[in-house]
């Protein structure tokens, strides 16, 4: 019997369409990229000259890759340090209030569902030095206006902020559905037992959403790699270049620059960066706990 | 709760439909038509069917209206002259277009038949790689081919592949009121200027507009400035070798930028500005200097962002420097800003009659001049000093048609002489560093300099 | 007492914290209805004296939200429904079709893709793109937002598949049916909550999608509103009470589908990463 799900022409015509896609957008590219990235092409020309390795010893040379490169590594550590710790304890304080609780998760949630773009033009806005949110109530404290978006020292603190303002809820709904799906009667038991608040979140609850916590933060660590729009949006990658992340100077190299081939070095580091990162995060901590399963 | 959400939502909702009925129907441009052409309809009925070509501009925003008519009546000319032919006008920011745009079309082949394009450097790595439509038959057919003062920029391998639109001189514009309540006039000397500095400084003026957020507009100064100090033709050593960006007479002029700098006699947060905003700081009165180009004459016409200025705008050249090399009148001076045209019109002669009529249309004095007079746009073609003389009727172009007389000689932008990288360096972290106080002129010199000889050791 | 103010805590953190994420939206929407920059500055917090409606007309005409909102919904939506049938089509084929050892090869291979960052990707696909010579069009985007969104639909609908009971499809074998109809008439209605879920994240992914809209496309009218907004910004950056309009103008449908749909978005995305 079941020879209608034995079929492989039917089989074959089920996943093709989509492999094909996933081949073309995700697999090809990756060689294309490699092989590019040990070429000296302008990505004008015809011809395409062969360079060996020349184009990654610059970038590992390049003092402005590395800078994009910390700057990558700041938006890891600002979600995995501040954002998810927040997350965890804002998650908690709405699961255990009674009233609220739904204007709450609708609230935190909305900036999730708007564009980055959109979001980044708003928070330029309040950034904005003269008459910007922030330095008006800073202002009214007298703190003298600070030039968040053009001054070195908080232009990437104040990307992070925003970046950190636009997703926090979304996770925070995740993990709060994951909190409220625990199962009433464990935090009832410990109630009896004479368990605290406290407790109870830090005993049952804590341990019960490892697995919700460690998917937000691959979430988080994948999305950290990809942040481009925002810094663009915002900065630009200024004040001179401060800004940066790999994503943004492969695409200022590539294409402002006539450097293709250059360009695609630095999309390769960034598909090795992602993978080193995510291997050690898997091995260092995830297997601690529960490895992800999809 | 969620009721009374939803209800003011709506009402929201039903107030912006109402509004949108109230401004949907008055489109921003200007389609006046004028300037209607007396040349006749002579092409060749060769097909009536209608087809369609793409003209890249960057006249976006409400400063560049007056640059935007010209282009819309050339194009309505071209139109009638052309059967069947549609344009579609299709506007980018000019930065976008020529750094990204244009740059992936160019790879792609995918350009509009008709774009903007920027002159040096861009135009001769594009001719290389036959991107571009040689313009030298047409230019012969159109008996015009002598008429530009200056074609260098689009010119390789002594065929042409672009044509400026205009030309440019850089300089300060300053606020005559504020300057006549002082009792003071135009520096000529760089001392003076100096001092006028730090008197709007101490009161409690910006001396000069500032937006940083892109390089090239601090730049515009700190070029000129490098120019005072180590002669006119320094830039065009960089690239050669003859010249070093970390020599002394160079970071002079960074040094000279920082020092100003340091004063805060620029614009507060510059590095956040965005160069929209350079132009308010001038017109709002905020700022009582502003360093740029002519062609931002423009705003200073009625019904533009600078109306109320009209009469209190003067302009002047950057004085000489002590100790500076060579001519201390140099004006910076570019004709880079041009179109240029796909090489793939070749293979369509009614495209290619198109951009002929295109060609003929837009470049002639009648339409230079109108450049002049409404546009504040230099011409890029020789133009009869008497029709000149006769067309300038404002002040500020007067002052400034002045500047270009007693300047004896010029010299093009950096972003003309040096490679990509080069440029990329300077005006996405140098400047900004300097700037922002990252780092010193020195360290500026000699970061830039590293860069160069890169780019010169590169075999392209 | 005490217990009251213990009840209070929780509430007054939060609170504070919905002050953070509601007040810039206020913010906005108060300057959008202000004279001019000097009024913002004046009275950066309050609701203006007098009400000025001319940001909204001057913006909507200077930013052309209609064109834009329009391009970028209707490609989110398009985009989404075909990665959804694409993706439900493969889920099905390697959860409930038998054919060994290449049901895990398949899902293994997508399965990578989710380790792969995209943006790194860009300039392949840009050259993909151009290539098919579709540069400059809303397949441009479209078709790189399909095939972008497969991984993660076939994750989330192959966990879900995986889990119905094999009786289902043996009963509709017995009945007659062949592979498509087994999964037309039958996985599909089962497992149209979790589409919902993928639908949502992936209309949400698209309509925010900026990169390759703001350099695959470069005529005007086929802008996406990401772009499109952020070039507004660009050009009318000195006016913020209009700008400001601008903002209103792209977030307000938005917030407008949320507070109908508010329930099934977060039903949809919590449910997504429960199961997920």
């Amino acid at each position: 019997m079941n020879k209608a799900l034995r079929n492989p022409l039917a089989f074959t015509l089920f996943v093709l369409p989509a492999l094909f896609l996933f081949m073309m957008f995700f697999i090809y590219p990756i060689f294309s990229s490699i092989y590019y990235s040990l070429t000296s092409w302008n990505g004008v020309s015809d011809t395409v000259k062969f360079a060996g390795l020349a184009n990654f010893k610059k970038a590992l040379g390049d003092e402005r890759f590395w800078i994009s490169a910390k700057n990558n590594g700041l938006f890891i550590c600002f979600s995995v340090f501040i954002q998810v710790p927040l997350i965890v304890l804002f998650s908690l304080l709405i699961a255990n209030v009674k009233k609220l609780k739904g204007l709450y998760k609708t609230a935190v949630f909305m900036p999730s569902i708007m564009s980055t773009a959109v979001i980044g033009i708003l928070w330029g806005f309040i950034y904005e030095p003269n008459i910007g949110l922030l330095n008006k109530l800073i202002g009214l404290v007298g703190i003298e206006p600070i030039y968040w978006l053009s001054d070195e020292r908080f232009a990437m603190i104040s990307i992070l902020i925003t970046n950190a303002w636009q997703w926090t809820g979304f996770y925070i709904v995740m993990v709060l559905a994951a909190i409220l799906s625990i199962p009433g009667e464990l935090n009832e038991a410990a109630m009896i037992d004479g368990a605290t608040g406290v407790q109870r979140a830090t005993r049952i609850t804590l341990p019960l959403i490892m697995p919700i916590i460690t998917v937000v933060i691959m979430l988080s660590i994948a999305g950290a790699m990809k942040a481009a729009d925002i810094v663009i949006v915002m900065t630009k990658g200024g004040p001179a270049g401060s800004t940066e992340v790999m994503a943004t100077y492969m695409i200022k190299y590539a294409i402002t620059n006539f450097k293709y081939g250059y360009g695609n070095a630095i999309a390769v580091l960034i598909f090795m960066f992602t993978l080193l990162v995510t291997a050690l995060y898997q091995l260092l901590i995830a297997r601690r706990n529960e490895r992800i399963e999809y | 709760m969620k009721k009374s959400i939803t209800m003011i939502l709506s009402l929201i909702f039903v107030t912006s439909a109402l509004l949108t009925g109230c401004g949907g129907n008055n489109n921003a441009t200007n389609t006046a038509n004028k300037g209607k052409d007396t040349d006749v309809k002579t092409e060749e009925k060769v097909s009536e069917e209608p087809f369609e070509m793409t003209i890249r501009h960057t006249q976006i925003g409400a400063d560049k209206e007056k640059r935007f008519a010209i282009l819309q009546d050339v194009v309505k000319t071209v139109q009638t002259e052309v059967p069947g032919l549609t344009f579609k006008l299709d506007g980018v920011d000019s930065d976008v277009n020529r750094k990204e745009k244009l740059r992936g079309e160019m790879a792609a082949g995918s350009t509009p038949e008709i774009f903007e394009l920027f002159g040096s450097p861009d135009s001769k790595i594009y001719a290389k790689e036959n991107k571009l439509l040689d313009l030298t038959p047409i230019l012969a057919e159109l008996g015009i081919a002598d008429q530009f003062s200056n074609l260098d920029p689009f010119t390789y391998e002594g065929k042409v592949y672009g044509l400026p639109i205009g030309g440019s001189g850089e300089g300060f514009f300053y606020n005559k009121g504020y300057y006549e309540s002082k009792g003071w006039k135009a520096p000529t000397t760089f001392a003076e200027l100096d001092q006028q500095l730090a008197d709007i400084k101490a009161d409690g003026k910006v001396p000069m507009a500032g937006a940083s957020k892109a390089g090239w507009v601090p730049l515009m100064l700190a070029n000129h400035l490098w120019s005072r100090y180590a002669g006119p033709d320094v830039t065009n050593k960089f690239a050669t070798g003859e010249a070093k960006w970390s020599d002394a007479n160079v970071v002079q002029g960074f040094a000279k930028y920082k020092e100003w700098v340091d004063k805060g006699y620029f614009k507060k947060g510059e590095l956040g500005f965005e160069y929209a905003e350079y132009t308010t700081q001038f017109t709002s009165g905020e700022a009582i200097l502003m360093y740029d180009g002519t062609w931002k004459s423009s705003v200073f016409k009625a019904g533009q962002s600078g109306e109320g200025l009209i009469g209190k705008v003067g302009f002047f050249n950057l004085p000489a420097v002590d100790g500076g090399v060579g001519d201390q009148t140099a004006l910076m001076r570019d004709v880079n800003n041009g179109y240029g045209f796909s090489a793939t019109v070749a293979n369509d002669p009614r495209q290619l009659a198109a951009v002929t009529s295109f060609i003929k249309n837009f470049y002639n004095e009648q339409i230079q001049l109108r450049g002049l007079v409404e546009d504040g746009v230099l011409p890029s073609m020789k133009i009869d000093q008497a029709k000149l003389n006769e067309s300038i009727t404002d002040d500020l172009m007067s002052e400034i048609v002045a500047v270009l007389n007693t300047s004896q000689s010029s010299f093009p932008a950096f972003d003309s002489l040096v490679q990509a990288d080069v440029t990329t360096e300077i005006s996405n972290i140098q400047i900004q560093s300097l700037i922002g106080g990252q780092t010193t002129p020195e360290k500026m010199g000699a970061a830039i300099q590293k860069v160069q000889e890169e780019a010169n050791a590169a075999v392209e | 007492m005490l217990r009251t103010l213990k009840k209070c805590i929780p509430h007054v953190v939060l609170l504070s914290y919905l002050l953070v994420i509601l007040f810039p939206f206020l913010f906005v929407l108060f300057s959008s209805v202000k004279k001019n920059n000097l009024e913002i500055a004046l009275n950066p917090f309050g609701i203006p004296k007098e009400f000025v409606f001319d940001n909204y007309i001057e913006a909507w005409v200077n930013a052309k939200i209609s064109t834009y909102f329009f391009n970028s919904m209707y490609i989110a939506i398009f985009a989404s429904v075909v990665t959804i049938l694409l993706g439900s089509m493969f889920a099905f084929a390697v959860t409930r079709m038998r054919q060994g050892k290449w049901n895990g090869i398949l899902f293994s291979l997508v399965l990578i893709g989710m380790l792969i960052p995209n943006n790194a990707l860009m300039l392949p696909i840009y050259t993909i793109v151009r290539k098919l010579g579709i540069l400059n069009t809303h397949w441009a985007l479209i078709i790189p937002y399909i095939a972008n969104a497969i991984p993660f639909t076939v994750i989330i609908l192959a966990a879900f598949m995986r889990i119905l009971p094999r009786e289902i499809e043996e009963a509709a074998v017995m009945d007659g049916l062949n592979a498509p109809g087994i999964f037309a008439r039958i996985i599909v209605p089962l497992t149209v909550p979790a589409m919902v879920t993928v639908f949502i994240v992936n209309f949400l992914g698209n309509w925010n999608e900026f990169l390759l809209a703001n350099y695959f496309l470069s005529n005007d009218e086929l802008r996406t509103l990401p772009v499109g907004m952020v070039q507004f910004r660009d050009q009318y950056q000195m006016n913020y009470a209009q700008m400001s309009a601008g903002i209103v103008y792209s977030v307000l449908p938005v917030v407008i589908i949320y507070a109908f749909l508010q329930e099934k978005i977060i039903e949809g995305l919590t449910a997504g990463s429960v199961k997920g």
